[in-house]
Formats: structure tokens, sequence, C-alpha cells
């Protein structure tokens, strides 16, 4: 029995579910643990595309253990991906829906041991996965280990380190003394070092080597600084929440769908079963796509790119309405690169008195949990943009978005909405502005180059 | 080579050295000491944002803020029958009539005339003081009381990056229009009449507090201060009795640019590196003092660390200068009062060459130093050239954004002849041969930002005046 307020008593008392969350009072959401900068935040981007980095994401994510005969159960009941084959030291990206085939979220999922699974990542799949081990009669057991910023005894479970980058595997080579073992994507080893036993996953963004290892919190501080030994000689750099931010313009990954969970009878019990002030409470959207209908920010699989792991072959939550939803249309996942042009047009009306441009934060230009920007072709909508930021890899602002199929094919182009209706939102994190449009090239995930701006000859590539 | 395991070196590095004497002995210069410097990017110890910087810009200007000052200072302590003796022997200021409830802007100079530093001295009792700031001048401070024949007794609260322990005060500013309304309100009733830079008391949250008289752009606010324990209960009286005048707290990234819009020069270079008479003080200074670690950057570039030093005319001081006590330096600024002295000025960049700076992040081709928002400083000591007709003229130091003037300013010290309200000068932006070897600098090219001189602080009429940017923005 729960006596304090539920997520389902905090909606009613809102009133309209987006004004809410795109009002939301919540500050700056920083990337804790680790500084805004180690060394400065254009050379920690730099070092993941032409040496290597040591991502600490000890910090900002969740975990929940579930061990139990009956895990794989209810995980499979709960993921649209297929389990057959999932094995022991192998891991998956997890995504599960609701019954009306939105997602919820998606989370990393580990297959520590027999009947053990530690999943990894934000909070609402995490509790979608609580609720239904705590309501639904499996024969499991669950431990949340709550990220950074909700606890504060200043410690977690597990440290979790990445590295990542084309030295990555000589890193790792010579952290464990022997060649790195060669495993294939997402599989995991146990592997030695500093002296401590750490699990290790196969990762890596595209055509490039990483791992992601993890252990028990007392032997962090210990792997950390025998990863950082072992790195210097190939360039190894540490990477401050700044510039962390932003590395999944390059990687592709979009971090923020909004959990599907604010509407429908079906999901009632679940939000009165959900604290008012977690996760699904306290997010914010943010963006100049507005929509009073909240269920027009959810988003399908095939949006997100998850298309591929949605499997029919076992019986899932959402599974009817997926089917019914796999033959499409579907929006497809791209990078958008915002003209030069544009983007410096933007960037000037700093210097104007009024009619400023909402500002981009460099590297990250994201001020929301759930950034939501609207994607047009002339004046008719086009899309969705979530992440957004600037890569001095590629040179370029980039944004990844979700858009309809007939505006998918990389070299079209489009335009974005940048910044709110109205003179902003009340979030704190939003200044007084008016809303702004960039055009922008459509481009693949991950981000290649697919064509220069038409303007490269203007005034402003004069160099002084 | 990895920052991060240089940083651990570093840390070794200072415990090797007995002194910073001993450092520059076998570093050699204290110029290559600063510049390459392995200290990662400084950090107000506050969090980076409360809302976001452009509204808690806004706030100081527009409507109150709220600055949480307990962290990012050194406050020095001196108690005794010797305090007002030892002061007015360091300082250049006229001590006459100073005791209880006074302050002032304390300059200490080295027997040179030179800049060591500046600090708010607050007069605490007729026989107790405490120094506030960046440490050189405490540094300077503290070594003169415990080597010289002083009968005072000495406590450091030393700021927060070089302190494990808990701070003996909290210390808040409250700045803005509004801010004398809230103080009220707070104090339940008007505030007492307390004449600018000087002390009195306020009440909050039931609590009485000291507190000292100063402003910001023509407002006044007060600073207070008191027992650490009650700095919480206070903050929380502030942040409830603020809402309805739109307060802000001031984060981290917003503080940083305080400085340029009130005229405030942070960054002295501690006149404290050469000369025979400052050797015992360079061997009292440990290896890890704020003058061993601290780290210089930008374009100017000497080999002579003295060609860094300011006299207190060059910041504006001159006019704080009292020949009527015996202080150190007191010699040498007769000397040079007679002599021409540079000028502190405001700096408005140019903002179709900022934009080109931040163009040039997304053209083909090499970068210019990347310009952080709203403060662009990347060292301790920021130095960059200042250039009339390809010769420099002088030094401008930490540059910022503000949304209060929609534009780029910096501080800056150049030579008088281009000195006047309307000159046209230009800052040499980024440093040579790709950038020093310092964890914050990434590799850049230099770019010159032509800027126009205007007085300190940014005047009022020049708000209006210079709008350089024809370009049509949001649409």
């Amino acid at each position: 029995m729960k006596s304090q307020a539920s997520l389902e008593n905090l909606l009613q008392s809102v009133g309209n579910v987006t004004e809410f969350l795109r009002n939301q009072q919540v500050g700056p959401n920083v990337y804790p643990g680790v500084p805004a900068e180690y060394t400065n935040w254009r050379d920690e981007q730099r070092a993941w595309q032409k040496t290597c980095v040591l991502f600490n994401q000890s910090y900002h994510m969740a975990d929940l253990l579930v061990e139990g005969p009956g895990a794989i159960k209810l995980l499979s009941y709960l993921g649209v991906n297929s389990f057959q084959g999932f094995a022991i030291n192998k891991a998956k990206q997890f995504v599960p829906c609701t019954d009306d085939g939105y997602v919820i979220g998606d989370v990393i999922l580990f297959y520590l041991g027999a009947n053990q699974f530690n999943l990894v990542g934000r909070a609402p799949v995490l509790n979608w996965v609580r609720f239904h081990a705590e309501t639904g009669g499996y024969d499991v057991r669950v431990e949340l280990d709550e990220r950074s910023a909700r606890r504060t005894d200043g410690r977690r479970k597990s440290y979790r380190f990445q590295i990542q980058g084309p030295n990555a595997l000589q890193v790792i080579s010579k952290a464990i003394g022997s060649q790195a073992p060669d495993l294939k994507f997402f599989n995991m080893a146990t592997l030695k070092i500093g002296g401590k036993v750490v699990r290790a996953l196969r990762h890596g963004m595209v055509g490039q080597p990483g791992f992601e290892v993890f252990g028990s919190w007392e032997d962090g501080e210990t792997v950390r600084t025998a990863l950082i030994e072992a790195g210097e000689e190939f360039g190894l750099r540490l990477v401050g929440a700044r510039a962390y931010s932003s590395n999944t313009l390059e990687s592709g990954w979009i971090p923020s769908p909004l959990p599907a969970v604010y509407t429908g009878a079906a999901m009632k019990k679940y939000r009165e079963w959900l604290p008012a002030d977690g996760y699904e409470g306290s997010c914010s959207i943010g963006g100049s796509f507005v929509s009073p209908n909240i269920e027009n920010y959810y988003t399908t699989p095939w949006d997100l790119g998850y298309g591929p792991f949605v499997k029919f072959d076992h019986d899932f939550i959402g599974r009817d309405a997926l089917e019914r939803m796999a033959k499409g249309p579907h929006r497809r996942k791209v990078t958008l690169a915002l003209d030069v042009e544009d983007t410096l047009r933007v960037m000037s009306s700093m210097f104007h008195k009024d009619s400023r441009a909402k500002a981009f934060e460099f590297p990250s230009a994201v001020y929301s949990m759930h950034p939501f920007d609207q994607v047009l072709v002339g004046d008719r909508p086009a899309g969705i943009s979530t992440w957004i930021g600037y890569s001095s890899n590629e040179g370029k602002m980039l944004t990844l978005a979700m858009v309809d199929e007939e505006h998918a094919q990389p070299g079209t182009s489009v335009s974005l909405l940048w910044g709110e209706e109205g003179g902003g939102t009340r979030k704190p994190t939003v200044e007084p502005h008016v809303q702004s449009t960039i055009r922008a090239v459509v481009s693949p995930v991950p981000y290649s180059e697919v064509a220069r701006d038409s303007y490269a000859d203007g005034w402003r590539t004069r160099r002084t | 080579m990895s920052t991060a395991t240089t940083h651990l070196n570093c840390k070794r590095a200072h415990m090797a050295y007995k002194s910073l004497q001993d450092k520059l002995d076998h570093v050699g210069s204290p110029v290559e000491m600063l510049r390459n410097s392995q200290a990662g990017p400084y950090v107000y110890p506050i969090p980076a944002e409360f809302s976001n910087w452009r509204d808690e810009q806004r706030a100081w200007r527009e409507t109150v803020a709220l600055m949480d000052q307990s962290f990012h200072m050194t406050d020095l302590y001196l108690q005794g029958p010797d305090v007002m003796r030892l002061i007015s022997h360091l300082g250049v200021n006229a001590f006459n009539g100073f005791g209880r409830n006074k302050a002032k802007q304390f300059v200490a100079c080295n027997h040179d005339g030179y800049v060591i530093g500046d600090m708010i001295l607050f007069g605490l009792e007729d026989d107790q003081v405490s120094l506030v700031g960046r440490p050189a001048v405490a540094n300077w401070v503290q070594f003169n009381a415990e080597t010289g024949e002083y009968n005072v007794k000495v406590d450091r609260d030393e700021r927060t990056i070089s302190n494990p322990k808990a701070r003996k005060t909290f210390r808040y500013e409250i700045q803005g229009p509004k801010a004398i309304k809230l103080l009220e309100i707070l104090n339940g009733g008007p505030l007492p009449d307390i004449k600018f830079f000087n002390m009195g008391s306020t009440r909050i949250a039931g609590h009485t507090v000291r507190a000292l008289k100063h402003g910001m752009g023509g407002a006044p606010g007060l600073e207070f201060w008191g027992p650490v324990e009650l700095g919480p209960e206070i903050k929380a009286a502030i942040l409830e009795a603020g809402q309805e005048f739109g307060l802000q707290q001031i984060g981290g990234r917003a503080y940083g640019s305080v400085a340029v819009e009130s005229g405030w020069i942070p960054s002295p270079m501690p006149a404290i590196y050469s000369g025979e008479r400052m050797k015992p003080f360079r061997e009292w200074l440990k290896p890890d003092s704020f003058e061993a670690i601290a780290s210089l950057g930008g374009s100017y570039y000497s080999d002579n660390i003295e060609d860094y030093y300011f006299s207190p005319w060059d910041l504006d001081y001159g006019r704080l200068i009292k020949f009527d006590h015996d202080f150190v330096g007191r010699e040498a600024l007769q000397r040079l009062s007679g002599e021409a002295h540079r000028q502190k000025v405001t700096l408005e960049w140019n903002s179709e060459d900022v934009l080109s700076v931040y163009g040039s992040l997304l053209h083909d081709g090499p970068s210019g130093k990347y310009m952080e928002m709203p403060s662009a400083h990347y060292a301790t000591l920021p130095f960059d050239k200042v250039l009339s007709n390809g010769h420099m003229v002088g030094v401008s130091t930490y540059p910022a954004y503000t949304v209060n003037e929609k534009r780029w300013l910096s501080l800056a010290v150049i030579e008088a002849a281009q000195a006047a309200t309307g000159s046209a000068v230009s800052i040499l932006w980024g440093e040579e041969n790709g950038g020093s070897i310092r964890p914050v600098v990434e590799r850049h090219q230099q770019k010159e930002i032509r800027a126009i001189v205007h007085p300190w602080p940014f005047p009022k009429e020049a708000r209006t005046a210079y709008r350089p940017l024809s370009s049509q923005v949001p649409k």
C-alpha cells in the first residue's frame, strides 16, 4: 500500500498534462558525479573520435536488479525484443511498450547469471518493470539502485565506466595485460583490471570498438585509476559532463522518448502505483512542438529506430497494437545537420536588444529532459527533432530527429523551428525569446556528411 | 599525455618542492610556470546555473539577485593591538578614521610600487579586521604578520577549493534595483542608514547579521555574513521573500561575468615573482599556494614577468593612494605618481568579429579559441594583447557577454593616448602557435577582434549608440 500521492493524483490536479510538463519548475539537468570539464569539451569530444575516452557512467542512470525463476518470463512479457538465444553474458537494448504500442523507454538489459538480470538507464522502464514484478504474481525479486541525483549517500551499488574510441582496444589490452577478448557486440566477459575482477560489455560507437566495465562500487576508484594509467600512452581523456551529453549526437541514440504512461484506462493502475514525485511526475518537455494531447508526444519503436527489435515470436504487452502498426508508414530516425548561416544568424541575436532567439548552449543545447522541436518542410509538419548540440568533430550543429518517410532521404532540405512559442514557457531554463527557423539537411544516423552548406562562400566565411 | 595523470603528477610535484621559490628555481621562469600550469578549468564552487545564466544576469540589472559568496574567496582574520599598524604598513590606502564598521578596497603593492592585489577590508572591531578576496593579498599580509614584529593574531579561513573543511561564515550578497525593498521586508522595516562602503547590521529570519553596503550598476545592495550554521536558514528566508520580486540565484557561470559589468578587474598579476626583496615571501609561500598554481593565458606573451605587473593607476586605484602614512612601496609610488599611467577602460567587442569566432567552429579550417558564454576567460590571469594599428597598446582581461548590454565586453588597461572614448582598437584573441599546453586550451588560431574604447563601468549612453549587426535575426 502506498500512502503518498500518486502520479494519477498529480495528473488529476494539474489539468492539462502537456502544459504541466512543459512548465516544470525543475532547474537544469546536470550530468552528475563528474566535473563539467576535465580539460575542455572541444578536446574531450575530439578524443572519442581520434584517440579514446573514459566515460564515467556511475552516477546518472538507475539500476534495477531482477532475479528469480520468473525473471525471464517477466522481462519477455514486457519487452518487444526477442529473447530467443538470449543467454548469460549477453546484453540487449530492452524496449517495453504500452498496450497501445507506444514506447515507455529503453534501457540496457544485462544477463548477468542464472535467473539474474540488471537493467540500466532512465527510470521509466525500471519503474514499469518494478510495477509488474510487484503486482503481476511473478516469482521474482527486484532491487532498485537509484541514480545519484535521487540519493544522498554519495555512493552506488556499482561503478560503470566506458572506454570508447579508436584506441579503446589497446587501452583495455594494456589494462588487463593481454590481448583484449574478441567479443561480439553486446557480449560480456570477465576481466581483471587493477587487480579487481570486472565485467566487461563489448560496446562501441559504429565502426569503433569500445567496452563498458562495471563492478562493485568499492573497486571503482582502483579500476578507474588503472584504466587512466593504461590509457596515458593512447591519448585517453576523461570526459566531463558538458561533452558527455553531446556524444549521442554522433552515436545516434535518442535518450529522451517521453514515457507513454500519462493516458489510457489500461495504464491507470500503473499511474496509481507511480509516485507523484518520481521521474514521470517531475520530468520536463521543451521545444517548439506543442500539442494539448500528450499522446502526440508518444513514440513508436520504429520512430526511434527500434523497429528491428520488435519480434512477434513471443507474447508481450503491446503486441497486438504493434502488429497493426508494423506495416507502416513509420517515421525514420535521422540526423539533421543545421545550416551554418542560419545557426550563426540565430547566435547573432545575442547582440539584439529584443527578439533574441533561444540561446544555444555548447556543446549540448538541450534545455529540457524531453526536447520536442518541430521539423517542417515548407510550412507543413514533417517530424520531430529531439537532442541538439554541437560536434567539434563534425564542425556542425546536429540534432537527432524522427521524420516522415517521405522526407527521410539523406540530402532532403527541411527546417527546424527553434525555441518555444509565445516568448517561451515558464521552465527555469528558458529565458524570454522568440522562435527562429533554421534550415537543415537530413543526414544519416550515425551522422555522416551529405552536403556542404549552399552558403559556404558567404561573407561570414571570411577569416580574420 | 593524459591530463588526468598529469594532474596526479602535479600533485606529487607540489609536495616535492619546498616553496614557491623552490619551484621557480626548478622551473626557471615564472612566466613558463604560469603559462604551462596543468590546472583544469576553474569552476566557481556553486551550481553552474540555477535557472539559466541569461535570466540570472538580467536579474541583477532588472529585479534582484542573490549571490552566494560563501565559498570562492579567502577570508583572513587579524586581531590584536598592532592590527592597524600592520595593515597601514601594507596598504596604499588612507587609514585615518578606519575602525569598526568601516570597509575599504585594500590595495597592497610591492616595494617597487606594483600591485600585489586587492581585497575587501572589513573593520570588524577597532582591533579586528578581516580581508576577503583572492588569496594573493591574504598571503602577503599573513607573511608580514607572522614574520614581522606585530602583536597580531592571524586566523585564516581558506577558500573552498583549497579547503576540505567547512567555512566559518556564510556570505551572501543581494543586488539589483529591488534589493533594498527585499532587504526591508526581510528586516521587518526600513534598513538602518548605512553609508556606501560602511557596515551596519540587518535582520533576516530572526537573526541579526552584519552587512556591508555596496552596489552594482548604480543600485545599492548589501553584502552580509554570519556563522555558517545559519546560512541555509537565512538563504531559505531570502528565497521565499524574494519570489515576489523575481529573485534569481546567481550560478557559477553568470557570476563570472559580474566583474566586467561592475568594472572590477579581479586578476592583477601578483607582483611577487621577481626582485630580491620579495624573495623571503616566495620562500614562505607554499608550493601549492595560489601564486604557484595560478594559470596565465591569452595572447600577451612576454618572458619577463614584470611586464605583466600593474601599477595602482593602471587599475584606477591611483585615487586610493594616500601618502599620509608609511607603507611598502611608498617611495616608488611617489616617484611613479608624476609619470604617465595607463588607463583602465571597457572594451566593446565588435559583434561581427565575435560571430566570426563562432563561425569558425562551423566552417572548414582552423577554429578560433572557443568563447565560453557568458565568461570566456580560460586562465586565472587572462592577458590578451590590445592593438592599435598593429602596435600593442595594452592588455585586455576577462571578456564576458552580458544580456544586459547585449554585447561582449572586457576590461582593459591601455595607454592614455588610445584611452579616449570611441577610440578604435583591436584585441588579439587566442594564444600563439596553436595554443599553450594547458588542459583548458584546445588547438586554435588567433583572431583579431575590433573593439571600441569606453569608460568603466560601461556607460548607459553607450547602450543604444552602436548597433553593428545588419542581419535580420529570428524569423
